[in-house]
């Protein structure tokens, strides 16, 4: 049972972003505030002059910023930091999935990228229609697989073969969350390949 | 895996994003409304000059700054000391030791290395993978081994799985105790230019 927990955390923390690009951003950013605040507070605490503007100064300037700006200006700040304020809250609650499928698995906890099973259902397409590897393109989501054959001019492909064929690959991955594939065959036939 | 605290940084950043939110709109407000933004500059003046009071009433003696500037001072120095505990918390926590197990007479250490070595070796002669890198980091009582693999392209993530199966169950018989496993199935600039296996 422990493992089991184990296995689930590690599947969860592989598959969704942990928000650590954002957060060095963040923290930098405000980092850089506070210590332009500690140096401009040390240099009026010994008398020198300031780097770009006085603690006093700052302090009068934010207390009359309301009627000391221009409407429009203040308007648009306004509406520039609310809206980065929330991209912020978004990125702290949305799940942030990163494009990796997880395998069920008794032992380890398995994670494969998008890629890696969009290739893998394309070489079994192309094998069950005989095809060659240029002319089946293969793209992975959240839920759906997608698979678009392009056969040779003249050369009929068997669609349920191949959608027989991708299924029984897909269901052979044990993914923790299936997913359904679609096949769609392009209506001009490809020359020369 | 590694040791970030998720939870702490999606906290942090909604503090964040809601202060800079409500910042904003009172900007708005008082862009939008004359009298809001003359109730800005009403407020801001009387609570700047009753700090400035505070500030003269505690002055430090013989010298220009008050008692209250320094305390600001430990204040912003408290916060920037915090904000760089925060960007050193993202990441971390990996390790060289795979085991340790120790009794009265002493103690016995196994290093990330000997599973690297030995599952790199063993994959080797496998045309699906590609690369493969092992690393180790720290959990509550012991350590998590992660496996990276590139994979071939068209590789059959089912099979990398049962031969990694194979690998891990004989790593815990070596070992003797069942460790926390990761295994990544990658896709990589190699795979996109290695050739694929025709026949698979």
């Amino acid at each position: 049972m422990r493992q089991e927990a184990m296995i689930r955390r590690m599947g969860r923390r592989e598959t969704h972003s942990s928000r650590a690009a954002l957060a060095v951003v963040s923290a930098s950013v405000l980092l850089v505030v506070v210590l332009w605040l500690i140096l401009e507070g040390a240099l009026s605490m010994t008398g020198n002059g300031p780097l770009l503007l006085a603690p006093a100064q700052l302090m009068h300037a934010v207390a009359v910023m309301g009627t000391a700006t221009v409407p429009a200006a203040l308007l648009a700040a306004g509406v520039v930091i609310g809206l980065l304020g929330l991209l912020v809250v978004a990125a702290a609650i949305l799940p942030g999935g990163k494009p990796r499928h997880i395998l069920a698995n008794p032992r380890s906890a398995v994670v494969v990228e998008r890629d890696v099973l969009a290739a893998a259902i394309a070489r079994t397409a192309r094998t069950a229609a005989r095809l060659s590897p240029a002319q089946v393109t293969a793209t992975v989501g959240p839920r759906t697989a997608q698979l678009r054959l392009h056969p040779s001019s003249g050369r009929a492909v068997d669609v349920d073969a191949v959608t027989e064929a991708v299924d029984k690959e897909l269901s052979g991955y044990s993914l923790a969350r299936p997913l359904t594939p679609t096949v769609s065959v392009a209506h001009h036939g490809a020359v020369g390949i | 895996m590694n040791g970030t605290r998720r939870g702490l940084n999606r906290v942090l950043l909604a503090v964040l994003g809601l202060v800079l939110v409500g910042a904003g709109s009172l900007a708005v407000l008082a862009g939008s409304n004359q009298e809001i933004a003359q109730g800005w500059t009403r407020t801001g003046t009387e609570l700047w000059a009753g700090l400035q009071e505070r500030l003269a009433a505690s002055r430090i003696l013989g010298q220009d700054g008050s008692w209250w500037s320094v305390a600001g001072m430990g204040l912003l120095v408290v916060a920037a000391i915090l904000l760089l505990c925060w960007i050193a918390s993202q990441g971390g926590g990996r390790t060289k030791l795979l085991a340790t197990r120790g009794d009265g007479d002493g103690t016995t250490t196994v290093d990330t290395a000997v599973a690297s070595q030995a599952i790199k070796a063993a994959l080797a002669g496998n045309k699906q993978v590609l690369a493969s890198t092992v690393q180790s980091w720290r959990v509550k009582d012991g350590s998590g081994l992660k496996i990276s693999l590139q994979a071939r392209k068209g590789a059959s993530p089912q099979e990398l799985v049962a031969v990694l199966d194979e690998l891990v169950s004989g790593l815990d018989a070596l070992l003797g105790e069942e460790m926390p496993v990761l295994i990544r199935i990658n896709a990589g600039t190699r795979s996109r230019f290695a050739r694929s296996e025709r026949v698979a």
